[in-house]
Protein backbone atom coordinates (compact mmCIF):
# COMPACT_ATOMS: atom_id res chain seq x y z
CA UNK A 1 0.00 0.00 0.00
CA UNK A 2 0.97 3.76 -0.32
CA UNK A 3 2.26 5.16 2.47
CA UNK A 4 4.81 8.36 3.14
CA UNK A 5 8.30 6.88 4.10
CA UNK A 6 9.00 9.27 6.66
CA UNK A 7 6.65 11.38 8.76
CA UNK A 8 6.97 14.25 10.77
CA UNK A 9 3.87 13.64 13.46
CA UNK A 10 2.48 10.24 13.57
CA UNK A 11 -0.69 11.44 13.82
CA UNK A 12 -3.06 14.24 12.64
CA UNK A 13 -6.29 16.10 12.65
CA UNK A 14 -9.23 16.07 10.48
CA UNK A 15 -9.59 18.82 9.43
CA UNK A 16 -11.73 20.91 6.46
CA UNK A 17 -12.03 20.19 2.76
CA UNK A 18 -13.78 23.47 1.72
CA UNK A 19 -13.36 24.57 -2.09
CA UNK A 20 -11.88 23.34 -5.04
CA UNK A 21 -8.99 21.64 -6.09
CA UNK A 22 -7.31 25.12 -8.30
CA UNK A 23 -4.43 23.10 -8.17
CA UNK A 24 -4.19 19.60 -10.11
CA UNK A 25 -7.44 20.05 -11.92
CA UNK A 26 -5.91 19.27 -15.49
CA UNK A 27 -4.19 16.86 -17.54
CA UNK A 28 -0.81 17.21 -17.63
CA UNK A 29 0.56 13.75 -18.47
CA UNK A 30 -1.74 11.92 -20.06
CA UNK A 31 -4.09 11.75 -22.87
CA UNK A 32 -7.37 10.53 -20.58
CA UNK A 33 -7.94 10.74 -17.01
CA UNK A 34 -10.77 11.06 -14.21
CA UNK A 35 -11.68 13.66 -12.38
CA UNK A 36 -13.36 13.88 -9.20
CA UNK A 37 -16.25 15.74 -8.46
CA UNK A 38 -16.64 15.86 -5.02
CA UNK A 39 -14.51 16.46 -1.64
CA UNK A 40 -13.75 13.33 0.79
CA UNK A 41 -11.25 10.58 1.57
CA UNK A 42 -9.61 8.24 -0.44
CA UNK A 43 -7.42 5.33 1.38
CA UNK A 44 -4.59 3.52 0.42
CA UNK A 45 -6.13 0.68 -0.37
CA UNK A 46 -8.93 2.18 -2.32
CA UNK A 47 -5.98 3.91 -4.60
CA UNK A 48 -4.55 0.40 -5.38
CA UNK A 49 -7.23 -1.38 -6.04
CA UNK A 50 -8.38 0.94 -8.70
CA UNK A 51 -4.65 0.97 -9.77
CA UNK A 52 -4.82 -2.95 -10.32
CA UNK A 53 -7.90 -2.86 -11.92
CA UNK A 54 -6.99 0.16 -14.53
CA UNK A 55 -3.70 -2.16 -15.17
CA UNK A 56 -5.50 -5.21 -15.51
CA UNK A 57 -7.98 -3.92 -17.91
CA UNK A 58 -5.73 -2.32 -20.42
CA UNK A 59 -2.91 -5.39 -20.08
CA UNK A 60 0.05 -3.61 -21.79
CA UNK A 61 -1.31 -1.64 -24.04
CA UNK A 62 -1.24 1.62 -22.02
CA UNK A 63 0.74 4.14 -19.25
CA UNK A 64 -1.07 5.22 -16.14
CA UNK A 65 -0.28 8.22 -13.95
CA UNK A 66 -1.28 8.38 -10.18
CA UNK A 67 -1.56 12.08 -9.15
CA UNK A 68 -2.93 11.41 -5.57
CA UNK A 69 -1.10 10.18 -2.45
CA UNK A 70 -2.01 8.94 0.86
CA UNK A 71 -0.15 11.00 3.28
CA UNK A 72 -2.81 12.03 5.87
CA UNK A 73 -3.08 9.37 8.65
CA UNK A 74 -6.25 8.27 10.24
CA UNK A 75 -6.06 6.49 13.57
CA UNK A 76 -8.65 4.11 14.83
CA UNK A 77 -9.72 2.73 18.54
CA UNK A 78 -9.85 -0.64 19.23
CA UNK A 79 -12.99 -2.80 19.21
CA UNK A 80 -14.98 -2.58 22.52
CA UNK A 81 -13.22 0.07 23.53
CA UNK A 82 -14.85 3.05 26.12
CA UNK A 83 -14.44 6.24 24.50
CA UNK A 84 -11.62 8.54 26.34
CA UNK A 85 -8.14 7.47 27.08
CA UNK A 86 -6.48 9.93 24.35
CA UNK A 87 -6.42 9.31 20.42
CA UNK A 88 -6.24 5.96 19.08
CA UNK A 89 -3.30 4.39 16.98
CA UNK A 90 -2.19 5.23 13.08
CA UNK A 91 -4.58 2.41 11.08
CA UNK A 92 -4.45 3.99 7.58
CA UNK A 93 -4.13 6.62 5.38
CA UNK A 94 -6.02 8.53 2.76
CA UNK A 95 -5.53 10.95 0.33
CA UNK A 96 -7.56 14.37 0.89
CA UNK A 97 -9.02 15.65 -2.61
CA UNK A 98 -10.70 18.29 -3.30
CA UNK A 99 -13.42 18.32 -6.23
CA UNK A 100 -11.93 19.10 -9.96
CA UNK A 101 -8.58 17.30 -8.53
CA UNK A 102 -7.79 14.83 -11.71
CA UNK A 103 -6.88 11.52 -9.74
CA UNK A 104 -5.54 9.01 -12.31
CA UNK A 105 -4.47 9.84 -15.95
CA UNK A 106 -3.12 7.02 -18.92
CA UNK A 107 -1.99 7.38 -22.11
CA UNK A 108 -1.35 4.67 -25.27
CA UNK A 109 -4.92 3.04 -25.20
CA UNK A 110 -8.19 4.31 -27.69
CA UNK A 111 -11.08 5.99 -25.70
CA UNK A 112 -13.05 4.05 -25.63
CA UNK A 113 -10.90 1.34 -23.61
CA UNK A 114 -9.51 4.11 -21.24
CA UNK A 115 -12.78 5.31 -20.48
CA UNK A 116 -13.70 1.15 -19.63
CA UNK A 117 -10.64 1.19 -17.29
CA UNK A 118 -11.63 4.68 -15.62
CA UNK A 119 -14.98 3.10 -15.22
CA UNK A 120 -14.08 -0.03 -13.61
CA UNK A 121 -11.16 2.88 -11.29
CA UNK A 122 -14.67 4.55 -10.08
CA UNK A 123 -16.26 1.69 -8.84
CA UNK A 124 -13.51 1.52 -6.38
CA UNK A 125 -13.54 4.65 -5.21
CA UNK A 126 -16.24 6.20 -2.77
CA UNK A 127 -16.99 9.62 -4.94
CA UNK A 128 -18.53 10.91 -7.53
CA UNK A 129 -16.07 11.01 -10.51
CA UNK A 130 -16.09 12.07 -14.25
CA UNK A 131 -13.97 10.83 -17.52
CA UNK A 132 -12.01 13.58 -19.27
CA UNK A 133 -10.15 14.03 -22.10
CA UNK A 134 -7.68 16.60 -24.28
CA UNK A 135 -10.13 18.55 -26.57
CA UNK A 136 -6.58 17.81 -29.26
CA UNK A 137 -6.08 14.21 -29.19
CA UNK A 138 -4.39 12.68 -31.72
CA UNK A 139 -4.60 8.94 -31.71
CA UNK A 140 -1.37 7.72 -32.77
CA UNK A 141 -1.88 4.30 -30.88
CA UNK A 142 -2.63 1.02 -33.11
CA UNK A 143 -6.28 0.36 -32.29
CA UNK A 144 -6.66 -2.62 -29.62
CA UNK B 1 -1.03 32.34 -37.19
CA UNK B 2 -2.91 34.81 -38.10
CA UNK B 3 -6.93 34.59 -38.14
CA UNK B 4 -9.69 36.67 -39.66
CA UNK B 5 -11.70 36.53 -35.99
CA UNK B 6 -12.81 39.52 -34.74
CA UNK B 7 -13.55 39.83 -31.12
CA UNK B 8 -15.50 42.09 -29.57
CA UNK B 9 -14.74 43.50 -26.02
CA UNK B 10 -16.11 46.52 -23.71
CA UNK B 11 -14.29 48.19 -21.39
CA UNK B 12 -15.50 47.35 -17.77
CA UNK B 13 -15.96 50.36 -15.69
CA UNK B 14 -16.23 50.88 -12.12
CA UNK B 15 -14.32 48.02 -9.45
CA UNK B 16 -12.21 45.24 -10.29
CA UNK B 17 -12.62 43.11 -7.35
CA UNK B 18 -13.96 39.44 -7.08
CA UNK B 19 -17.44 40.80 -6.99
CA UNK B 20 -17.36 42.64 -10.10
CA UNK B 21 -16.25 39.35 -12.19
CA UNK B 22 -18.32 37.42 -10.86
CA UNK B 23 -21.25 39.60 -12.19
CA UNK B 24 -19.34 39.65 -15.56
CA UNK B 25 -19.73 35.96 -15.48
CA UNK B 26 -23.59 35.98 -14.59
CA UNK B 27 -24.07 38.34 -17.63
CA UNK B 28 -22.65 35.24 -19.74
CA UNK B 29 -19.20 37.66 -20.21
CA UNK B 30 -15.92 36.87 -19.05
CA UNK B 31 -13.56 39.26 -17.64
CA UNK B 32 -10.47 39.75 -19.52
CA UNK B 33 -7.93 42.37 -19.85
CA UNK B 34 -5.56 43.13 -22.96
CA UNK B 35 -1.91 44.60 -22.37
CA UNK B 36 1.34 44.59 -24.41
CA UNK B 37 2.85 46.61 -27.14
CA UNK B 38 3.92 49.43 -24.32
CA UNK B 39 0.68 50.58 -24.06
CA UNK B 40 -1.47 50.37 -20.75
CA UNK B 41 -3.71 47.91 -19.95
CA UNK B 42 -7.33 47.73 -20.57
CA UNK B 43 -9.48 45.75 -18.40
CA UNK B 44 -12.69 44.34 -20.70
CA UNK B 45 -15.28 41.75 -20.94
CA UNK B 46 -15.81 39.37 -23.84
CA UNK B 47 -18.08 36.85 -25.20
CA UNK B 48 -16.54 33.15 -24.05
CA UNK B 49 -17.75 31.63 -26.82
CA UNK B 50 -15.72 33.71 -29.36
CA UNK B 51 -12.32 32.50 -27.21
CA UNK B 52 -13.44 29.07 -26.77
CA UNK B 53 -13.72 28.73 -30.51
CA UNK B 54 -10.27 30.14 -30.79
CA UNK B 55 -8.91 28.29 -28.41
CA UNK B 56 -10.31 25.02 -29.88
CA UNK B 57 -9.36 26.12 -33.32
CA UNK B 58 -6.33 24.48 -35.16
CA UNK B 59 -4.03 26.79 -34.21
CA UNK B 60 -5.10 27.30 -31.02
CA UNK B 61 -4.03 29.78 -28.35
CA UNK B 62 -1.48 30.86 -31.02
CA UNK B 63 -3.99 32.30 -33.11
CA UNK B 64 -3.65 36.19 -33.79
CA UNK B 65 -6.88 38.16 -34.39
CA UNK B 66 -8.29 41.17 -34.12
CA UNK B 67 -9.64 42.41 -31.21
CA UNK B 68 -12.33 45.68 -31.48
CA UNK B 69 -12.49 47.33 -28.21
CA UNK B 70 -15.60 49.66 -27.81
CA UNK B 71 -13.95 53.54 -27.92
CA UNK B 72 -10.70 52.61 -29.32
CA UNK B 73 -8.83 51.26 -32.23
CA UNK B 74 -8.68 47.48 -33.35
CA UNK B 75 -5.48 45.65 -32.00
CA UNK B 76 -4.43 42.38 -33.46
CA UNK B 77 -4.06 40.31 -30.22
CA UNK B 78 -3.11 36.68 -28.88
CA UNK B 79 -4.21 34.78 -25.98
CA UNK B 80 -1.45 34.22 -23.59
CA UNK B 81 -2.89 33.06 -20.33
CA UNK B 82 -6.68 31.78 -19.65
CA UNK B 83 -8.15 29.96 -16.35
CA UNK B 84 -10.63 27.24 -16.37
CA UNK B 85 -13.07 26.58 -13.57
CA UNK B 86 -12.10 23.04 -12.55
CA UNK B 87 -15.49 21.16 -12.57
CA UNK B 88 -17.41 22.78 -15.28
CA UNK B 89 -14.77 23.78 -17.32
CA UNK B 90 -16.31 26.95 -18.03
CA UNK B 91 -13.43 30.06 -18.69
CA UNK B 92 -12.73 32.39 -16.19
CA UNK B 93 -10.47 34.79 -17.29
CA UNK B 94 -8.42 35.51 -20.47
CA UNK B 95 -5.40 37.27 -20.91
CA UNK B 96 -4.75 39.39 -24.28
CA UNK B 97 -1.49 40.39 -25.35
CA UNK B 98 -1.45 43.78 -28.17
CA UNK B 99 0.95 42.13 -30.84
CA UNK B 100 2.82 43.90 -32.91
CA UNK B 101 3.61 41.63 -36.39
CA UNK B 102 7.60 42.87 -36.77
CA UNK B 103 9.19 41.59 -33.18
CA UNK B 104 9.98 38.26 -32.99
CA UNK B 105 8.38 36.46 -29.92
CA UNK B 106 8.58 33.30 -27.52
CA UNK B 107 4.92 31.21 -28.14
CA UNK B 108 4.43 27.43 -27.29
CA UNK B 109 3.31 24.91 -30.37
CA UNK B 110 1.75 21.62 -29.94
CA UNK B 111 3.73 18.78 -31.54
CA UNK B 112 1.53 15.93 -33.07
CA UNK B 113 3.08 12.74 -33.63
CA UNK B 114 2.07 10.68 -36.70
CA UNK B 115 2.07 7.10 -37.43
CA UNK B 116 2.46 4.21 -35.66
CA UNK B 117 6.34 3.17 -34.41
CA UNK B 118 7.53 -0.15 -35.69
CA UNK B 119 8.45 -0.65 -31.58
CA UNK B 120 4.91 -0.42 -30.86
CA UNK B 121 3.83 -2.28 -34.48
CA UNK B 122 5.78 -5.56 -33.90
CA UNK B 123 7.85 -5.32 -30.60
CA UNK B 124 5.28 -4.36 -28.07
CA UNK B 125 5.89 -0.95 -27.39
CA UNK B 126 4.37 1.57 -26.08
CA UNK B 127 4.57 5.28 -27.66
CA UNK B 128 5.01 7.65 -24.64
CA UNK B 129 4.86 11.49 -25.75
CA UNK B 130 6.79 13.19 -22.71
CA UNK B 131 6.78 17.04 -24.52
CA UNK B 132 3.45 18.07 -25.69
CA UNK B 133 4.34 21.76 -26.33
CA UNK B 134 7.49 23.05 -27.09
CA UNK B 135 8.67 26.83 -27.24
CA UNK B 136 10.10 29.10 -30.03
CA UNK B 137 10.88 32.02 -30.82
CA UNK B 138 9.80 33.44 -34.29
CA UNK B 139 7.74 36.47 -35.87
CA UNK B 140 4.14 36.20 -34.99
CA UNK B 141 3.52 35.81 -39.10
CA UNK B 142 5.42 32.41 -39.26
CA UNK B 143 3.94 30.48 -35.69
CA UNK B 144 3.27 27.52 -37.11
CA UNK B 145 -0.61 25.79 -35.51
CA UNK B 146 1.68 22.74 -34.78
CA UNK B 147 5.01 20.59 -35.50
CA UNK B 148 4.41 17.50 -36.97
CA UNK B 149 6.50 14.88 -36.20
CA UNK B 150 6.91 11.30 -38.31
CA UNK B 151 7.74 8.45 -35.29
CA UNK B 152 6.89 5.64 -38.02
CA UNK B 153 10.29 4.22 -38.01
CA UNK B 154 10.95 4.71 -34.37
CA UNK B 155 12.20 1.34 -32.75
CA UNK B 156 11.48 -0.12 -28.83
CA UNK B 157 13.50 2.05 -27.19
CA UNK B 158 14.51 4.92 -29.23
CA UNK B 159 13.67 8.57 -28.21
CA UNK B 160 13.35 11.33 -30.21
CA UNK B 161 14.25 14.85 -28.78
CA UNK B 162 13.22 18.64 -29.59
CA UNK B 163 16.98 18.69 -31.39
CA UNK B 164 15.26 16.24 -34.03
CA UNK B 165 11.90 17.83 -34.61
CA UNK B 166 11.82 19.10 -38.00
CA UNK B 167 12.05 22.66 -38.48
CA UNK B 168 12.78 25.84 -40.92
CA UNK B 169 15.00 28.24 -40.56
CA UNK B 170 12.73 30.80 -39.10
CA UNK B 171 12.05 28.91 -35.95
CA UNK B 172 14.59 29.15 -33.13
CA UNK B 173 14.01 26.75 -30.17
CA UNK B 174 13.67 28.00 -26.77
CA UNK B 175 13.42 24.55 -25.15
CA UNK B 176 16.47 22.64 -24.31
CA UNK B 177 17.51 20.63 -27.55
CA UNK B 178 18.13 17.41 -25.56
CA UNK B 179 14.59 17.42 -24.09
CA UNK B 180 12.82 14.62 -25.03
CA UNK B 181 9.63 14.76 -26.93
CA UNK B 182 8.56 11.21 -26.97
CA UNK B 183 10.30 7.42 -26.32
CA UNK B 184 9.35 3.82 -27.28
CA UNK B 185 8.66 2.26 -24.01
CA UNK B 186 8.20 -1.16 -22.61
CA UNK B 187 5.29 -1.61 -19.97
CA UNK B 188 5.42 -4.85 -17.89
CA UNK B 189 2.12 -6.73 -17.35
CA UNK B 190 0.85 -6.67 -13.86
CA UNK B 191 0.53 -10.00 -12.09
CA UNK B 192 -1.59 -11.11 -9.53
CA UNK B 193 0.43 -11.24 -6.55
CA UNK B 194 0.65 -14.92 -4.41
CA UNK B 195 -1.55 -15.24 -1.04
CA UNK B 196 1.51 -14.58 1.32
CA UNK B 197 3.05 -11.21 -0.20
CA UNK B 198 -1.10 -10.25 -0.37
CA UNK B 199 -0.56 -11.07 3.44
CA UNK B 200 2.52 -9.29 3.91
CA UNK B 201 1.18 -6.11 2.11
CA UNK B 202 -1.50 -5.69 4.12
CA UNK B 203 0.30 -5.76 7.02
CA UNK B 204 0.45 -2.19 8.23
CA UNK B 205 3.89 -0.71 8.78
CA UNK B 206 4.59 2.68 10.41
CA UNK B 207 6.30 5.36 8.76
CA UNK B 208 9.57 6.61 10.16
CA UNK B 209 8.89 9.82 12.45
CA UNK B 210 11.13 12.67 11.81
CA UNK B 211 11.73 13.32 15.51
CA UNK B 212 13.40 9.89 16.25
CA UNK B 213 14.52 9.28 19.78
CA UNK B 214 13.05 8.14 23.79
CA UNK B 215 9.92 10.66 23.21
CA UNK B 216 8.60 8.23 20.48
CA UNK B 217 10.37 4.81 22.12
CA UNK B 218 8.22 6.10 25.46
CA UNK B 219 5.05 6.79 23.39
CA UNK B 220 4.73 3.56 21.52
CA UNK B 221 5.20 1.95 25.28
CA UNK B 222 2.67 3.68 26.39
CA UNK B 223 0.32 3.42 23.98
CA UNK B 224 0.76 -1.03 24.25
CA UNK B 225 -0.12 -0.54 27.81
CA UNK B 226 -2.80 1.62 26.77
CA UNK B 227 -4.35 -0.64 24.79
CA UNK B 228 -3.76 -3.40 27.25
CA UNK B 229 -5.41 -1.56 30.08
CA UNK B 230 -8.86 -0.45 28.15
CA UNK B 231 -9.65 -4.10 27.59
Amino acid sequence: MLMPKKVKYRKQQRGRMRGKAWRGSELSFGVYGLKVMECGYITDRQIEASRVAMTRFIKRGGKIWLRLFPDKPVTKKPAETRMGKGKGAPDHWVAVVRPGKVLFEMEGVTPDIAQEAMRLAAHKLPLKTRFVMRHDVVMTTAAK
Amino acid sequence: MPSTELVTAVTREGKFNKNAARRVRMAGKIPAVIYGAKEPSVAVELDPKQILRILHSESGHNTIFDVDVKGSARVKAMIVDWQYEPIKGSLLHIDLKRIAMDKAMIVEVPIHLEGIPVGVKTEGGLLDQVLREVEIECLPGDIPPHITLDVSGMKLHDVVRVSDLPHEGKLKFITDEDATVAHVTVIKEEVAPEPDAVAAAVAPAEPEVVKKGKQETEEAGGEAAKAGGKK
